[in-house]
C-alpha cells in the first residue's frame, strides 16, 4: 500500500494543490451566495430558481465549474486530514488512513462528475 | 519536550556504540502560535471535505428536478447549515490568505527559459484573480449577471 | 552593579547510569552580552564538568551548537541570554535520538543527506583542457540561497513530518538536493527526482514552513522543498511520456 501511495503521490499532490487554489477561489463566491446570502434572504431566492440554475449549470462551463467546486476541495480536505493524522502520531497508521481518505475523495469526485453529466 | 516523537524518528542507519534516549517533539508544540495556525490550517481539511459533499447534494438535486432542487436549497436555510457554511467560508478565506502567502516562494526559479514574475507580483496577481473570480461568480449566482 | 543570575535547566542523560533523560537546574551569574552557549560553557567550566554539549565556531557558521531553548530550536551561539527570563530550559534537539545530555545522534541525518547525491553529477566530466565549467551570475543566483545551509539540523528539530515519518528525507537534505538540481553544471536531475519520489518522498512535506522560520541562515528550505515537489511532478509527467532509458 505504501508503494502504491508513493507512486500516486504526484497525482494526489496536483489534485490537492488545485483543491486549495481553484477550490478556494470558487468556494468563496459559492458559500457567500448559496451558503449564506440566499438562505438568509439577503439575495432573492429567485436568483437560484430551478430553471435559471439548471440553465447555468448545464452548459459546458457550468458543468466544469460545478465539478471542480465539488471535487477539488475534497482532495484538499482528504490530503490535509491525512496530514493531521500523521502530525498527531499517525505515521504508522498512514497506510490505513490515507487510502480511506483518498477513497472518499475519489468517490466524491466520481459522484461530482456523474452529478454534472446528468444535468 | 512536548512528548515522544516517532520512536524511529531520525534513526541512524545502524545502532551507535551507546544506548540512546528516544526522540522527543519540541516543547513549544502544540501551543506555539505558529503551530496553532498550522494545525488550524490542517483542520480546515475536515470542512473542505464536508462542503464538497453538501455542494454535491445540491448539484445532484439539480439533476433530479425542480421540486427536489428547491427542497435541498431550502434545507440550506437550517441554522446548522448556515452556521456550517459561514464557518467554512471563514476557513476558506483563512486557507486562501495563508496559501497565497506561501505560494510565490514555492514556484520554480525557471521552467526552461521562462522565469516567473517577482514574488510580490505573483502574490498581488493571485489576490486579483481570487477577488475577481469571487465577485464574478457571486454575481452570477445572485442573478446580477447572466 | 548587582550581578544578574539566571537559572538554566538542562537535560541530563548518561546512558550508563540513567534510565531516561532528567532535568537539572543550575543557577549561575550571567553577563548582559552572553549567548546561551556562553552560559552552558560556564556551567561546564565552573559548576559541573560532566555536562556534555557540542559547539565549535561560536560565530553561527559551523552549525554544531543547535539545541532547544525554551522549546524552540536555536543556535546557542547566536541566541542571547538577555532574550529570556529568569529560568531558561535547554534541551537537546527535538526529533533526534539523544546520545548524552545535550548531544543528539545525527547519523540518521547524514544518511538522508548522502542519499540525495549532494555533488555535481555529470554524465561525462569535462577534460582538463576544456577549462573550467563556466557559470553566469544569474545561473549562480538560481541556487545560491540553498547552498548557504550549515547543516545545523534546526529545521529537522522543528518539522512535524520529521517527528512522525521516519522515512521523510527532511528539509535540509531536500534543499541540498534541490540546490544541485538547480545548478547549471549538474546533470543529475533525473536521478535526484527519482529519489525525491522514493521512500523519503518530498510529497510528505505538509508545508508547515517551520523549517524556514527557524533556519538561522535564511536558506528557506520550505521554498526548496516545495519547488522540488513541482520539479518532481514535471519529471514524473515527463517520465510517463518518455520512460527512462528511452531518452
Amino acid at each position: 500500500m505504501r508503494h502504491l501511495l508513493l507512486k500516486l503521490e504526484p497525482v494526489i499532490w496536483l489534485l490537492f494543490g488545485q483543491g486549495i487554489m481553484i477550490g478556494t477561489m470558487l468556494l468563496t463566491g459559492w458559500l457567500l451566495v448559496v451558503g449564506i446570502a440566499v438562505p438568509l434572504g439577503i439575495v432573492d431566492a429567485d436568483a437560484l430558481n430551478y430553471q435559471r440554475a439548471h440553465s447555468l449549470g448545464s452548459n459546458i462551463i457550468g458543468r466544469l465549474v460545478l465539478a471542480a467546486l465539488i471535487a477539488l476541495p475534497m482532495w484538499k480536505g482528504a490530503h490535509h486530514c491525512r496530514h493531521l493524522s500523521i502530525d498527531h502520531g499517525g505515521g504508522d497508521r498512514d497506510h490505513i488512513v490515507a487510502p480511506i481518505l483518498y477513497a472518499i475523495a475519489t468517490i466524491g469526485s466520481i459522484a461530482a462528475i456523474l452529478a454534472v453529466v446528468r444535468l | 519536550m512536548a512528548g515522544p516523537a516517532h520512536p524511529r524518528a531520525m534513526e541512524p542507519p545502524k545502532p551507535g556504540r551507546t544506548r540512546t534516549a528516544p526522540p522527543q517533539t519540541p516543547g513549544s508544540w502544540p501551543s506555539h502560535p505558529r503551530m496553532r495556525v498550522y494545525t488550524l490550517f490542517g483542520l480546515t481539511g475536515i470542512l473542505y471535505l464536508l462542503v464538497g459533499f453538501t455542494s454535491l447534494r445540491l448539484v445532484w438535486a439539480l439533476g433530479e428536478g425542480p421540486q427536489r432542487f428547491h427542497e435541498v436549497l431550502a434545507s440550506f436555510g437550517h441554522p446548522i447549515y448556515v452556521a456550517f457554511h459561514a464557518l467554512t467560508l471563514a476557513a476558506v478565506v483563512f486557507v486562501g490568505v495563508r496559501f497565497l502567502s506561501l505560494f510565490p516562494k514555492a514556484q520554480p526559479a525557471n521552467i526552461g527559459p521562462l522565469k516567473p514574475p517577482p514574488r510580490p507580483i505573483i502574490h498581488a496577481m493571485l489576490y486579483v484573480v481570487w477577488i475577481t473570480l469571487t465577485v464574478v461568480f457571486a454575481a452570477i449566482l445572485a442573478g446580477a449577471i447572466f | 552593579m548587582a550581578e544578574e543570575k539566571k537559572t538554566f535547566v538542562l537535560t541530563r542523560f548518561d546512558p550508563d547510569k540513567d534510565e531516561e533523560p532528567r532535568l537539572q537546574s543550575y543557577e549561575i551569574p550571567v553577563q548582559s552580552d552572553w549567548k546561551i552557549l556562553d552560559a552552558i560553557n560556564y556551567i561546564k567550566d565552573e559548576v559541573d564538568g560532566s555536562v556534555s554539549h557540542r559547539w565549535s565556531c561560536r560565530m553561527e557558521v559551523c552549525g554544531s551548537c543547535g539545541m532547544m531553548v525554551d522549546g524552540e530550536p536555536k543556535l546557542t551561539c547566536k541566541t542571547a541570554v538577555s532574550d529570556y527570563g529568569d529560568t531558561v530550559k535547554v534541551e537537546p534537539l527535538a526529533n533526534f535520538p539523544i546520545v548524552r545530555d545535550l548531544i543528539v545522534e545525527f547519523d540518521g541525518f547524514m544518511d538522508k543527506f548522502k542519499s540525495v547525491k549532494p555533488w555535481v553529477v555529470r554524465a561525462k566530466e569535462l577534460a582538463a583542457e576544456e577549462g573550467p565549467m563556466r557559470q553566469s551570475p544569474a545561473e549562480l543566483q538560481a541556487f545560491k540561497q540553498f547552498s548557504m545551509c550549515i547543516n545545523c539540523m534546526l529545521c529537522y528539530a522543528s518539522c512535524p513530518v520529521v517527528a512522525n515519518e521516519p522515512h521523510f528525507l527532511g528539509p535540509a537534505a531536500i534543499a541540498l538536493g534541490h540546490r544541485y538540481n538547480m545548478d547549471s553544471r549538474d546533470e543529475g536531475n533525473a536521478e535526484r527526482n527519482e529519489i525525491f519520489r522514493g521512500e523519503g518522498t518530498v510529497f510528505s512535506c505538509s508545508y508547515a514552513n517551520e523549517c524556514s522560520e527557524v533556519c538561522p541562515k535564511n536558506v528557506d528550505p520550505a521554498a526548496a522543498v516545495n519547488q522540488a515537489k513541482f520539479n518532481a511532478v514535471i519529471d514524473w509527467a515527463g517520465s510517463l511520456v518518455l520512460p527512462r532509458g528511452g531518452k
